[in-house]
């Protein structure tokens, strides 16, 4: 069932925000002690959540779609009396006075909060295999990771242990958990979702947003979420529009960029024949598939390396004096961050001006670029390498090269199912739009999965 | 090329040398990458950072 669906049902008093948030919990307690997606759950939280949001609508109080609808935040989110770890042992034991700005605006829509997610430590990482809270596991198969950093976002929405889950992407943290557990991940534009109250990676390429079932359904999230807040620097003005795409949306006339450079060297043969099938449907719906070359992606990976081991370890450096707190892959990084000098920051970040105007003269050939989320399905836990066209590639490099470069530009992306590869995993494609054009990625997305883009429903969530 | 094995030690990090390699084998890695693009740079590119004063109303 979608947000959508169980709004319908809530109002047509076919069920109560108390038995859907019963049921979530029900399916919590038997999937997770498998998955390890929460870190905390709130039961009794959501219970009297629930009960107010019955009320409500008993009332007459319609806060909208989101009213009782279970969900669940990544744990570097602030919520008051609720512990906020980060993942990490740092902060294993920081219970917040106040609420995160998007827990707030989660809360304001109704939703019922049902506990904290399991993420990669301090969200520096994409295996989510957190040595302090125990590795998060892949609902399609208990042996391989979820992705990350956002990785018991992924898990729970692919085992429908929540209908939605919000996440945080600072080179991949959304998308990567979405392509490799088969839910669907939007990483908003730079600006549009306040990072108020999320604990920061790295200021400048820090994004949050959501992980959802459906494309509509992450677009509802967006509508609760989205929005100027004077506490987050970089917060946009821009107004807010709807970004729900209506029914039967059409792709007709648009132009869809097929990458002829960079996003299709060294893939798994099952996610390029996958991704490559996607555009055989767009052009299917009408979209003009337009081959387009991109600007130099590896190096700005190389930039947003850069920016983010710089930024990192200036956020940690007060943590830095207890070392035995973090786990051996963080503590890597942290140090490595910690040797850069100032000028190779600056000027990374200089070098991320010029790209953003070299990017910016792609939409003039094209509306959006669609490429794979990810080179590959998901690893075994614990893999260190994966085999990719002929070549053996560290795991967090192949994992994050097709979509940490967005981050650097700030651009929306959306990653949705699109297939399964030959050891059943999930493959996901990123739809990335110029800026601020978050309604017209999410309406290609819905066009796509409206036209059979998708994937089962991952086996584990089968079950009631 | 850059020694980081020297700028970790004498940064203070007292690593054992397979520490020091993890550390240092992919900043060689990403030197690589990133120092032909810093030399391409002209002066007058700015930095994509965010300071700017309140306007009017903030």
């Amino acid at each position: 069932m979608t947000i959508r669906e169980a709004a319908d049902a809530l109002r047509a008093r076919r069920v109560s925000a108390v038995e859907l948030a019963a049921a979530a919990h029900a399916r919590i307690s038997r999937l997770n002690p498998q998955l390890n997606a929460f870190i905390t759950v709130t039961a009794g939280e959501a219970r009297e959540e629930a009960r107010q949001a019955d009320a409500e609508l008993a009332a007459g109080r319609d806060r909208g779609p989101l009213h009782g609808i279970p969900v669940a935040v990544k744990d570097l989110f602030l919520t008051r009396g609720v512990r906020t770890t980060c993942g990490s042992q740092v902060y294993r034991d920081f219970v917040p006075a106040a609420d995160a700005a998007v827990v707030e605006r989660l809360r304001a829509a109704g939703a019922v909060m049902l506990g904290k997610l399991n993420m990669h430590e301090m969200a520096y990482g994409i295996t989510s295999a957190n040595p302090h809270f125990g590795p998060v596991r892949n609902p399609w198969n208990l042996e391989h990771i979820p992705g990350g950093s956002s990785g018991g976002s992924g898990a729970a929405v692919a085992a429908q242990l929540v209908y939605a889950a919000m996440g945080s992407d600072t080179g991949g943290s959304i998308r990567i958990p979405a392509a490799f557990c088969g839910a669907v991940g939007l990483k908003p534009t730079y600006g549009r979702v306040s990072r108020y109250g999320a604990l920061p990676l790295a200021y400048s390429l820090d994004h949050m947003g959501p992980l959802a079932r459906s494309v509509r359904d992450a677009a509802l999230v967006l509508n609760a979420i989205a929005g100027h807040d004077r506490r987050d620097p970089a917060s946009s003005r821009r107004p807010v529009v709807d970004f729900v795409p209506d029914d039967g949306c059409s792709i007709r006339r648009l132009r869809i960029g097929l990458p002829e450079n960079f996003y299709f060297d060294h893939l798994d043969p099952g996610v390029e024949s996958s991704v490559r099938g996607v555009f055989a449907r767009a052009q299917s719906l009408g979209a003009l598939v337009t081959p387009v070359r991109v600007p130099d992606v590896a190096a700005l990976n190389a930039v947003g390396r850069v920016i983010l081991l710089a930024e990192a370890s200036a956020v940690a450096q007060p943590h830095l004096e207890h070392r035995e707190k973090f786990g051996p892959d963080v503590l890597t990084l942290l140090d490595q961050g910690r040797l850069l000098p100032a000028t190779d920051y600056i000027n990374a970040q200089r070098l991320r001006r010029q790209m953003c105007r070299e990017f910016d003269q792609l939409w003039s050939q094209v509306d959006c670029l669609i490429a794979p989320t990810t080179p590959n399905t998901a690893p075994r836990i614990g893999d260190a390498t994966v085999r990719l066209g002929g070549r053996d590639e560290d795991v967090r490099l192949a994992t994050t090269r097709l979509v940490r470069g967005i981050n650097v530009l700030g651009l929306p992306a959306l990653s949705i199912p699109c297939g399964l590869g030959s050891t059943g995993l999930p493959i996901g494609i990123q739809i990335i739009g110029p800026a601020w054009e978050e309604a017209l990625i999410l309406r290609i997305g819905a066009a796509l999965e409206d036209g059979g883009v998708g994937i089962p429903l991952c086996p584990a969530a089968s079950h009631p | 090329m850059k020694d980081w094995r020297a700028i970790a030690k004498a940064s203070g990090l007292d690593l054992d040398p397979a520490q020091l390699d993890r550390i240092a084998e992919p900043l060689q890695a990403l030197e690589a990458a990133f120092r032909p693009l810093v030399n391409r740079l002209t002066p007058d590119v700015e930095p994509a950072t965010g300071f700017g004063l309140p306007e009017d109303g903030e």
